[in-house]
């Protein structure tokens, strides 16, 4: 078995399997998570509910990372807030924003987007791995995240740390042939893509649930959140 | 004549010995070489070969080595790589594998025809038994007992048996020979495979190129003709020589690519500014091959050069590895609605009956979580 045929299995019917049982899985959870069932609303609204949810939104993704210091979460572990903002700025940047990962878009969804130029995505994707083993250590001497993280936090760690430094590597001809990086990083992905439904990193989809049940729950109530 | 040696025929044919140093210069620099293990073994030392002692070195090797024969043989293939060795028009290193090295044998470009070429050929495999370079230029159908592909009532799996037996060394060139090629695309009716998965117990080269570069086909028979031993292989078989760096690193678009500067069509204005063509499919950065510095007629351009996007050509399988104009990163296949629609409405469905499961069993543990 060579490199090369390793590639065409990660490429091919490998990613479409793995691309299948994640659109399933996601949809598996998420019904699941309907399934839960609502409380019955019975008190009068105060404010508005859906600006209560547009005002979440902007606030999440706006405001706070760009003044993280006014928040209690920032104060308390800064740490984390740091190399969590940057991992999943970097993330989102070179998985939108990189050109060969547009075009992985492309080709699904047949149609693509401008890209940014190769030396801002591969600085987010450098600012991303720090992050990563930013949190790893943090996890590792922390005594309370010590003790809560079993080996689940440490695979999920793991999962997205393979394909973000394979990615890297194979955009620097680093060490190894170009298949052989290639072959890595799609094989890491694509147990990545079956793995993200049976975990937390589902998050990626109930974040924007929990954002969208808790702003209007604000905004219900007429909090200033 | 194979015991006279290179040297002794080109100066028979009227070469003068500047001409003869100045050839072998090139031959040198055409090969690759710098400091390759035959060139340190000639000269019996370890510390690297500064120019002029490679130069030497070649030299030496001409003068002394006596003529190779090579038998070229051809199956399923479109002779593109004949094609593309008589069309190079490099005067020097094709040259010399035409007319100096003894081609005893190639269906394509010998003047007679018949049985009496195919007796010909008989008689070198004999008169150099053990001594002659194999060339094979095309796949090798298995399918319907090797039936698909038959030369003078003899099967082309029989011929290259037969003739891979007596040879010292046997050099695949091109895709179809190397890897199978486009006779073995799927879903590669005739069976066809490439040299090296079905004669073990010789040295293949894999020359693989779609055509090959004929400078790199005969700067390889030239290393063995004049060194008497192949030059380093890659995990492919490759010369590392030629196939050391993907078209991507020595690309003249490279620049465009770092900066983000992409074609988007082939008629848009980063096509007419020459940027990089990785939107437009290109394969260069998952393909090893000596295109973009060796180039064509006579380093004239190469594809990329020209405007078009590598298809990989000489990887295996490149016939299968996704379309030309797709992506180079993109998945080789995309599921359809009816594949994503099924996992959608699976999903649901386990996702419904495992609510009703535990609905059942609240009621039955009396609403206990």
């Amino acid at each position: 078995m060579t490199w090369q045929s390793i590639l065409e299995f990660a490429r091919g019917p490998f990613f479409y399997a793995a691309l299948l049982i994640f659109v399933g899985g996601m949809v598996y959870r998420l019904v699941n998570v309907i399934g839960l069932g609502w409380s019955k609303d019975r008190i009068p609204t105060k404010g508005s509910k859906a600006a209560g949810v547009v005002k979440s939104f902007f606030k999440a993704i706006l405001i706070w990372p760009f003044i993280p210091w006014v928040k209690n979460t920032f104060k308390r572990n800064p740490l984390i807030y740091i190399g969590g903002g940057l991992f999943h700025l970097g993330l989102f940047v070179v998985i939108f924003l990189g050109t060969p990962h547009m075009l992985v878009w492309k080709s699904l969804l047949k149609f693509g987007w401008p890209t940014l130029p190769l030396p801002i995505v591969d600085w987010l994707a450098v600012a991303g791995i720090v992050g990563m083993l930013i949190l790893l250590i943090n996890r590792l001497i922390h005594p309370v995240l010590k003790l809560i993280s079993g080996p689940a936090e440490y695979l999920a760690w793991l999962m997205v740390f393979i394909p973000m430094v394979t990615g890297y590597m194979m955009t620097h001809h680093l060490w190894f042939q170009y298949e052989v990086l290639f072959s890595l990083h799609m094989l890491a992905v694509d147990m990545l893509l079956i793995w993200i439904p049976l975990s937390r990193i589902s998050h990626f989809m109930f974040y924007f649930f929990a954002r969208v049940i808790h702003g209007q729950e604000f905004g219900k109530r007429g909090v200033a959140l | 004549m194979p015991e006279e040696t290179i040297a002794q025929s080109l100066i028979k044919k009227g070469v003068s010995r500047r001409d003869f140093l100045k050839l072998s210069g090139l031959l040198a620099t055409a090969m690759g070489l710098t400091m390759a293990p035959p060139v340190l073994a000639a000269e019996e030392t370890t510390k690297p070969l500064r120019s002029a002692r490679i130069n030497h070195a070649v030299l030496e090797a001409m003068e002394t080595k006596p003529r190779l024969p090579v038998i070229w043989l051809e199956f399923q293939d479109c002779a593109g790589c004949s094609e593309a060795i008589t069309r190079s028009n490099s005067p020097t290193l094709v040259d010399l594998v035409l007319n100096t090295l003894t081609i005893e044998y190639h269906e394509t470009l010998s003047a007679a025809a018949g049985f009496q070429v195919e007796q010909a050929k008989e008689d070198a495999m004999q008169k150099y038994a053990g001594k002659y370079i194999l060339v094979v230029e095309g796949s090798i159908p298995l399918g319907m007992e090797g039936n698909y592909c038959t030369i003078g009532g003899r099967s082309a799996l029989d011929l290259l048996n037969n003739a891979a037996s007596g040879a010292a060394a046997i050099i695949a060139t091109g895709n179809c020979a190397a890897f199978g090629g486009l006779p073995k695309a799927n879903p590669n009716p005739t069976e066809a495979k490439g040299v090296w998965d079905i004669i073990t117990d010789k040295p293949v080269v894999n020359i693989p190129g779609c055509p090959a570069i004929p400078e790199v086909t005969t700067g390889t028979i030239a290393n063995y003709a004049l060194f008497g031993a192949l030059p380093e292989l890659d995990s492919l078989n490759r010369p590392k020589t030629f196939y050391g760096v993907t078209v991507h690193d020595r690309c003249l678009r490279r620049a465009f690519y770092e900066a983000g500067k992409f074609a988007k069509s082939f008629d848009d204005e980063g096509a007419k500014k020459g940027w990089c063509l990785y939107k437009l499919g290109c394969k260069g950065p998952t393909t090893y091959n000596a295109c973009a510095s060796i180039k064509w007629d006579q380093g004239l351009s190469f594809p990329i050069q020209s405007g078009h996007p590598c298809l990989g050509c000489s990887e295996p399988n490149f016939w299968d590895g996704g379309g030309f104009y797709q992506g180079q990163s993109a998945p080789l296949d995309r599921p359809g609605v009816t594949a994503v629609g099924a996992a959608v409405v699976a999903g649901a469905a386990i996702g419904v009956g495992n609510i009703l499961v535990n609905q059942s069993k609240k009621k039955a543990q009396g609403g206990a979580e």
